[in-house]
């Protein structure tokens, strides 16, 4: 199975999301915010990214941008509560964009989609 | 291929290239081209630099008009022999001129642009300075403005080559020396290449060879030149899928392997407000006409070409009020497949086949309007979203049935 990346403020919803996606044979790491997000990619090595966009100190799309172009091909989704960030252009950049909800389907749908995902080299 | 040329200041070598390609743009093009000079002094004083226009021997006087422009900037006019037509073949120029002069980076701007600023300069080139090999535009479009790149060239080259390119017709483009020798080198051109397939072909070159590339959001909404939206789309249509489906052809074992899409980094923030697009007025009733008298005319071609589920699926369709009209999106998906294939096989005129889309492409057309009347911006790219994982997910009969 995948290595996930978790980056998200809530404790609460980090903690969810091991769980769950590590019931499905996933490795998990999380991180509280984007402090070290660089480091921690090259370190780990995640196959993807779930990642918040309102977080206290950080903005997930700032970290997008940078994400994507140390890493271009590195899946991200991000993951808000608001569905607003939508009309932000630099959503463009992000693999998908699931609005958080405690029904898990659709961003294991969609991280099902990223890891899929395959482009001949 | 051969192009006359006219270089008033001698120039030999240049970083950046601006080219504008057109046919007949006399009154239009000094305007890209103030843009393109003002752009190259605001952000590139300290490179090598020129403006080319690349054109189809026009006998409207827009050499004269296109040199006449005052500009810091040098220029240089090209043209194609008498005779030869066709903005890819304009741009074939450009490349040769472009790798002739040991260009860095090429910008392509339309010459019959209205909206174009000197920030387009920028945003198309800077990102070829930051090591992308091919930059495509993001332009804030009407819903109901260019409906071929929503409904077909979008959706198809994202579903074959696994990359988010929003426009890939877009035709302001930037692009690397190294893609424009790229170019030169492919083993694929065409009649439809050389004229409109142009775009499609550069973006899927670019995808194909795993250049990498970027999207840069212009900040204002693509204006430019009114055009007879009927003659000019199915003008466009024809050479835009023909090359799509010849490409298919040519790349069909890299396509193959491609499952699902991944999307591409973006440049260009921070631009403040942002620019609306004027409104694009849609006649409901001229396409539920044109799409039903085209299954009339045309419907022992698709009885050959679509598959019985599909056809049956067809006719459902055919059934609903104008209203309440709704052209599924897996089932156009499946659909354009059923044409590709047939393209392939070379089951009858090619150019025919492809013509006989246009009632489709109305059909689908007056679908989209009806599906999306209430829908605002952001709601419109969620629902072409839709139709694009719609393609995706049937990309697994395409590949059956061409494989097969």
């Amino acid at each position: 199975m995948s290595k996930i990346l978790i980056v998200d403020d809530e404790e609460g919803i980090r903690m969810l999301y091991s769980m769950e996606l590590q019931d499905e044979g996933h490795t998990v790491v999380t991180l509280p915010d984007g402090k070290g997000l660089m480091e921690v990619i090259d370190e780990e090595k995640p196959d993807c990214i779930i990642l918040d966009i309102k977080m206290r100190e950080y903005n997930g799309l700032d970290l997008l941008q940078q994400v994507r172009k140390k890493y271009y091909d590195l899946p991200v989704i991000l993951n808000s509560a608001y569905s607003s960030f939508k009309v932000d252009l630099k959503t463009v950049a992000a693999d998908y964009y699931v609005v958080k909800s405690s029904d898990l389907t659709e961003l294991k749908e969609k991280l099902r989609l990223a890891l899929e995902c395959s482009i001949p080299k | 291929m051969k192009y006359v040329e006219e270089n008033p200041d001698g120039v030999s070598k240049a970083d950046i290239v601006v080219g504008i390609p057109s046919l007949n743009e006399a009154p239009s093009i000094s305007f890209p081209t103030e843009q393109a000079d003002k752009g190259l002094i605001k952000y590139y004083r300290n490179h090598s630099v020129v403006i080319i226009n690349c054109d189809n021997d026009s006998t409207d006087g827009t050499r004269e008009a296109f040199l006449g422009v005052k500009t810091q900037t040098p220029k240089i006019y090209i043209s194609t022999e008498p005779g030869v037509s066709g903005k890819g073949n304009n741009l074939r120029n450009l490349f040769l001129k472009a790798v002739e002069l040991e260009a860095k980076a090429i910008i392509v701007a339309d010459a019959d642009l209205r909206s174009m600023t000197p920030l387009w300069i920028r945003n198309l080139c800077e990102p070829i300075f930051d090591n992308y090999d091919f930059v495509a535009p993001l332009y804030i479009r009407h819903k109901y403005d260019v409906t071929v790149t929503n409904n077909i060239a979008y959706p198809l080259t994202r579903s074959l080559y696994g990359r988010r390119v929003r426009q890939p017709i877009g035709g302001d483009v930037g692009f690397s020396g190294n893609l424009a020798k790229q170019f030169l080198e492919s083993e694929f051109w065409s009649d439809k290449v050389g004229a409109f397939g142009i775009d499609v072909w550069m973006t899927t070159i670019a995808l194909r060879s795993r250049s990498s590339v970027i999207q840069s959001f212009m900040g204002k909404p693509k204006i430019h030149k009114v055009r007879d939206l009927d003659s000019h789309l199915e003008m466009m249509f024809e050479d835009v899928i023909s090359t799509v489906f010849d490409l298919m052809i040519q790349y069909e074992s890299f396509w193959r392997e491609v499952k699902w899409s991944r999307p591409t980094a973006v440049f260009g923030f921070g631009l403040g407000d942002v620019e609306m697009p004027p409104p694009v007025e849609m006649d409901t009733h001229g396409l539920w006409e044109k799409f039903i008298s085209g299954m009339r005319s045309d419907w022992n071609l698709y009885s050959s070409v679509i598959s019985n589920e599909n056809l049956n699926k067809l006719e459902e369709v055919l059934d609903l009020p104008v209203g309440g009209f709704e052209f599924p999106a897996g089932l156009w998906a499946k659909i354009i497949y059923d044409f590709a294939i047939s393209y392939r096989n070379r089951s009858m005129d090619r150019h025919e086949l492809v013509r006989a889309m246009i009632p489709l492409h109305y059909g689908k057309t007056l679908s989209f309007v009806t599906e999306t009347h209430a829908m605002n911006n952001q709601q419109v790219e969620e629902f072409i979203e839709d139709q694009c994982v719609q393609f995706e997910k049937a990309k697994s009969y395409l590949v059956e049935k061409w494989f097969a």
